[in-house]
């Protein structure tokens, strides 16, 4: 795992224009330096729930199809998220984490990414499309990121309620004519190969380094 | 989408301020927990001790209108029994806020209460009474939200009532997750009150108190009996939280008990007050190692005050301290937090416990109850619940809650309510 740490390092360094919004602004430090990689337990809190979510083709599946059999880091986001400590922390801490996991061979096929909306009105297949841009090609050997919506509230609220990703709609007057946003707290969810929940981030603890030792932790973890 | 909506539990607000991200609560709870009320608050629930004779005798729920707008302001407007009474003490929030977590220190029973479907009427959903046999601890104490998870403090343990004791940790559904031993090496001495975390540094700090043994006792019994006055906690325990792992033990001699991170951003530094002792102490990082000052003193140690609970304000530039046995509240400026200044004091009732204040420190709530067998007798067992206006120079007292003649019982722990946190 040190090449994947040296790239994460490198990743961090170098940790500017991030995501689909363009916004160049750094990752926050770490001030401290997190327990090593199986030196910890990460227990499990929950089984991750199942439902039905649609991907960048159109098509319908169970979620468990992307929480099982790999690590999964799996974050709520919707597209025309502004806050910079929610969704776009989210995608940069993400795009730090893949470069790290790309540049570790043995990590190839053992980790993987999901982003779901949590805003099925608007984050449309086609919506999703262009919010992932080239992040959702398939690389050969390397980490896959799916991108997948819902079909209505009704599909997604089990989803939201299942994994405690807490949400208000909420109409922001600030700027003129009112707009609607989707006011919540920062959550991501590693889930094991098992499909469990063994850690729960905020954007007071996301940070690429901290995720990276729980990865490395949950693969020397033997069931 | 609307029809959706008010079946679960996406919350139509209108904002008029910008969408934020809540970090903290209202100046004393977990920074995981997800929603802040920085505006006025609609309610204070008071978890209260049951009395016997007194209404139906059972540790309960009050929920107090607290909203001067509001026609039922300073009044009772719900009440949730548990049936039982089982020295009801503190409380705490899921980090969603969506359910409160309440505990007795006379049973291993945690009763969770749903807020959030209609705040002004709380609900008793479920009852989780496995801490004992899952973990071996008595006494649940300190309930504080992680993501998905309640870590609970307990005092002491099923096996000799003592002081020895450590942290369960739930998921928010209230399973059993893990437990963790408070040290008794390298310093520790095993017991446990009250715990904080501080994101930034990845550091859970706890205090120290006693265990059932003691504080089961008539206080004016205990303090006759020399071997039991020994047994309080003297330290403070500095934890790595993600592996929660000890790291340091710091000493903190008479019972540190509440703890009080500074919200302020650039601050690293937490305070508490030691209980036998009356003194603050702080506790921040200096060389990379964290250290523990005694950094003022709380009314007259020699009459022994027993400070009780502490708030600090969202600036981390002043700090509330109740002192029970002479019924004061005082007001310390922490601007410099090495050198804590009293510029305020009051005497708040005959008997003080705990003081809670809103975000933006205007309104300061103070309840009377300690524990059923250290309150005052006669005349002097005044149990209420008082709400203040503080205007930077004056408590005003607002509304009362006599708690006796309510028929309610014994006004312990608060904790801040909102409809606009309510779920449609």
């Amino acid at each position: 795992m040190r090449r994947a740490a040296r790239t994460l390092a490198a990743a961090l360094a170098f940790a500017g224009p991030a995501g689909a919004h363009g916004i160049a602004s750094p990752l926050p430090a770490l001030d401290y330096v997190p327990p090593a990689p199986g030196t910890y337990a990460l227990h499990r809190i929950m089984r991750a729930p199942e439902g039905r979510v649609v991907g960048l083709d159109g098509r319908t599946q169970p979620l468990s199809r992307y929480t099982r059999g790999a690590i999964t880091l799996l974050g709520f986001i919707y597209t025309t998220c502004v806050d910079p400590e929610g969704c776009p922390l989210a995608y940069r801490v993400f795009d730090a984490l893949r470069a790290a996991i790309v540049a570790d061979h043995r990590l190839d096929g053992k980790v993987r990414f999901v982003t779901l909306s949590f805003d099925p009105a608007r984050d449309t297949p086609g919506a999703m499309r262009a919010y992932a841009g080239s992040r959702a090609d398939e690389h050969p050997g390397g980490l896959r990121w799916y991108f997948l919506t819902t079909r209505s509230a009704r599909e997604l609220m089990p989803l939201v309620e299942g994994f405690g990703q807490d949400v208000r709609v909420v109409i922001d007057r600030t700027g003129g004519a009112p707009r609607r946003e989707l006011s919540h707290v920062l959550k991501v969810f590693l889930i094991d190969r098992a499909g469990d929940v063994r850690e729960i981030y905020t954007s007071t603890f996301l940070h690429p380094q901290v995720v990276l030792n729980d990865i490395e932790t949950l693969l020397a973890d033997r069931p | 989408m609307t029809s959706v909506t008010s079946r679960v539990r996406l919350v139509l607000a209108v904002m008029l301020a910008g969408a934020g991200v809540a970090l903290a609560d209202e100046t004393c709870n977990s920074p995981y927990i997800s929603k802040l009320i920085k505006g006025q608050e609609d309610f204070v629930y008071v978890w209260t001790l049951g009395v016997e004779g007194l209404g139906d005798g059972s540790d309960k729920l009050v929920t107090v209108d607290v909203n001067p707008k509001s026609k039922t302001y300073g009044k009772v407007v719900h009440t949730v029994s548990t049936g039982t009474r089982a020295e009801a003490h503190h409380m705490g929030f899921t980090d969603d806020r969506r359910q409160i977590w309440a505990g007795g220190l006379a049973e291993n029973r945690i009763w969770v209460f749903d807020i959030a479907t209609d705040p002004a009427k709380p609900k008793l959903v479920r009852t989780i009474a496995d801490l004992g046999d899952r973990s071996g601890y008595l006494g649940p104490h300190t309930y504080y939200a992680m993501p998905g998870r309640m870590q609970v403090q307990a005092l002491s343990n099923v096996k000799d009532k003592g002081g020895t004791t450590g942290i369960a940790l739930y998921n928010n559904k209230g399973d059993f997750l893990a437990s963790y031993a408070m040290p008794v090496d390298n310093g520790g001495d095993g017991y446990g009150y009250d715990l904080a975390v501080n994101p930034k540094k990845n550091v859970l700090l706890t205090s120290s108190f006693t265990g059932y043994a003691n504080y089961m006792r008539p206080l004016g019994e205990l303090v006759k009996d020399a071997e039991a006055m020994k047994k309080f906690g003297n330290t403070m325990v500095v934890w790595d939280l993600k592996a929660m792992k000890p790291q340091q033990v710091l000493a903190v001699p008479g019972a540190p008990l509440e703890i009080r991170w500074s919200l302020a951003p650039q601050d690293n530094w937490a305070i508490t007050a030691t209980a036998l002792t009356s003194k603050l102490w702080l506790v921040k990082q200096e060389g990379g190692r964290w250290v523990a000052k005694e950094v003022g003193t709380i009314g007259d140690p020699a009459k022994i005050p027993l400070p009780v609970d502490i708030s600090i304000t969202r600036d981390g530039k002043g700090l509330w301290v109740n002192t029970f046995m002479d019924g004061k509240t005082h007001y310390f400026d922490l601007t410099d937090p090495e050198h804590p200044r009293q510029t305020y004091e009051k005497a708040t009732g005959k008997q003080v416990n705990m003081i809670s204040q809103s975000w933006d420190g205007t309104r300061v709530y103070i309840t009377s109850s300690l524990l059923q067998n250290w309150d005052k007798g006669g005349d002097d067992n005044e149990q209420f619940l008082r709400g203040f206006a503080w205007d930077g120079r004056e408590l005003t007292q607002k509304f009362e809650v006599d708690f006796t003649k309510e028929k309610l019982g014994r006004a312990h722990h608060m904790k801040l309510g909102s409809k606009a946190l309510r779920s449609t």
